[in-house]
């Protein structure tokens, strides 16, 4: 039987979502018995980009030659794959999309006092694009598998579903409903700006004043922070309400629960949250999905 | 009959359901720490349980949906590209369906017209300009105009596809916008409407407010020539310092 070849590219991106399908331990073993990496850039030396099946494509479009291999990755590919947040929404590198090029390259480059003397641009560098594009924006994909970095689970059954497995039910949930801690009512709560006392266990963050993006992410990463006792950062990017309903927001879904458990106004949380949208939106502000949103001003509330 | 489903595994007990629901088909079983449906037959439909729910752990079946427009198509795609098998909403994709919404809301818009020009007679323009300007101050400002030829720009692509314009600017006080096609006009033409009426005022006071909110201006009609294929309007452009 011929091995089904993945070929996987690594754009504007942390290597995180590389080292997830490392992450896969001995399953890896197993999954190599049916499939051949002919391109993985963390793990083998390959500069071409040879013909694959199936295509991982992990970061965002930040340069230009992010671009140029992205175009590549798709003449290669028959099927290719939005993998990770970065490649999906744009994800932390996103921040770029608040600001202009020109003003990030001479802030770090002649502005910061430690820069060189001579205030010079790097050669031989490819050139910053203005801005941070998702994949989508610039190719058609086939699939997306958000996360950050993708459970291996969710991996390891996209790439089984692709070799022919029968297809297992997804969740479309969010992350509350992965989520083992209790959402109860109460009274008296103080809003909490981060993390500034010990949170109770087996009670939602929520209930407790403090900000927890659980129930506007989708559940990529079976709740791994919450139920740790971490609130939760929405790296996963946006739930499938958010995406698909324009009229509904990270930050007036977020204040509505709150004050609703707790009765903390909701004018306060809505502030705080846009105060800090660059925490708060982190994963998906260059997404179109948010910006796009009538109410969501984020270059406005970043101060710019 | 619509029948709502809860999945127990993934509640998470928060009663939010219970308080949202307007005819109160939720009540919350204390021992089990999760909401019953005891009213059923009492579900409109209006899906606010669903919206609020944190963990996403109600769905409703048999749930007739309205036609929606306001969906943004490409987000739709992105949505079902990330299962293959997602109940998604429902948006309207044949041309059909679009021709009766337009021709249905063409009929509501020339009603409301004349009701307007009935109760404020002649403060019509002036209703068309503020609400203009009032869309103008709330659409995204994700792409802010730097000048009156991008305003101008954002405006043809927020008035299609009910409405095809096409602005010719001469970058200082000159501009003629040609209407090409409006569907309201079509509309007229089959029931017989006289063009240049009620709701033509209102449409161009409309465009006036919106395109000069935009674009920092003020905008004075010199001439306008309703077609039967085409309108035109001849405007003179007052940019506010």
């Amino acid at each position: 039987m011929m091995k089904t070849r993945i070929s996987t590219e690594w754009l504007s991106g942390c290597s995180g979502c590389h080292v997830a399908v490392v992450d896969l331990h001995e399953k890896l073993l197993n999954l190599l018995d049916d499939v051949e990496f002919v391109r993985i850039p963390v793990l083998m030396d390959e500069k071409g980009y040879p013909e694959a099946e199936v295509g991982l494509v992990e970061g965002a479009v930040r340069s230009e030659h992010d671009r140029k291999a992205l175009i590549r990755m798709r003449e290669t590919c028959k099927t290719l794959i939005a993998f990770g947040t970065c490649a999906v929404y744009g994800g932390p590198s996103g921040i770029g999309w608040l600001y202009e090029k020109d003003s990030i390259l001479n802030k770090i480059y002649k502005e910061t006092p430690t820069a060189a003397d001579d205030g010079k641009f790097p050669e031989g560098a490819p050139e910053l694009e203005q801005s941070v594009t998702p994949l989508n924006e610039v190719v058609d994909i086939d699939f997306f598998i958000p996360g950050c970095p993708p459970h291996p689970y969710y991996i390891a059954l996209a790439v089984n579903t692709l070799l022919g497995a029968s297809k297992l039910p997804i969740s479309m949930k969010t992350v509350c409903s992965a989520c083992n801690r209790r959402m109860e009512k109460r009274e008296g709560v103080k809003f909490q700006r981060g993390m500034s006392t010990a949170p109770e266990e087996d009670i939602c963050f929520l209930s407790q004043g403090v900000i927890c993006l659980g129930s506007v992410t989708l559940d990529r990463c079976q709740a791994q922070c919450p139920n740790k006792g971490i609130a939760c950062a929405g790296c996963a990017g946006p739930s499938m309400d958010i995406i698909t309903e324009p009229h509904l927001d990270i930050r007036t879904m977020i204040a509505k629960r709150m004050s609703m458990l707790t009765g903390i106004d909701r004018s306060e949380i809505q502030e705080y949250i846009e105060k800090e949208a660059k925490t708060f939106y982190s994963y998906a502000i260059s997404s179109p999905i948010i910006y796009k949103k009538p109410t969501v001003e984020i270059r406005e509330w970043a101060g710019n | 009959m619509i029948k709502i489903l809860i999945d127990e595994d993934a509640c998470v007990g928060c009663e939010l359901c219970v308080d949202e629901c307007p005819t109160d088909v939720f009540e919350f079983n204390e021992e089990k720490k999760i909401p019953e449906v005891v009213k059923e037959k009492e579900c409109f439909g209006c899906l606010s349980c669903s919206e609020i729910c944190p963990a996403d752990a109600i769905t409703h079946e048999d749930i007739i949906h309205s036609e929606d427009y306001y969906h943004d198509e490409e987000n739709i795609r992105l949505a079902s590209k990330l299962a293959v098998d997602v109940p998604l909403p429902n948006t309207p994709s044949d041309s059909a369906h679009k021709a009766a919404a337009l021709e249905d809301l063409g009929i509501r818009l020339l009603s409301m017209a004349s009701i307007f020009r009935q109760t404020l007679g002649g403060s019509l323009p002036a209703v068309g300009t503020m609400a203009g300007r009032t869309l103008a101050t709330q659409l995204p400002r994700y792409r802010v105009p730097q000048s009156m030829q991008e305003a101008l720009d954002i405006a043809v692509q927020q008035f299609t596809p009910a409405w095809d314009l096409e602005p010719e600017y001469d970058g200082g006080s000159k501009l003629s916008i040609k209407v090409k096609n409006c569907f309201v006009r079509e509309l007229c033409g089959e029931e017989g409407i006289e063009l240049g009426g009620d709701l033509c005022i209102l449409f161009y006071n409309y465009l006036a407010g919106y395109t000069g909110k935009l674009g920092n201006a003020r905008l004075k009609l010199l001439e306008s020539c309703p077609g039967p294929k085409e309108c035109k309007y001849e405007v003179e452009v007052f940019i506010r310092k």
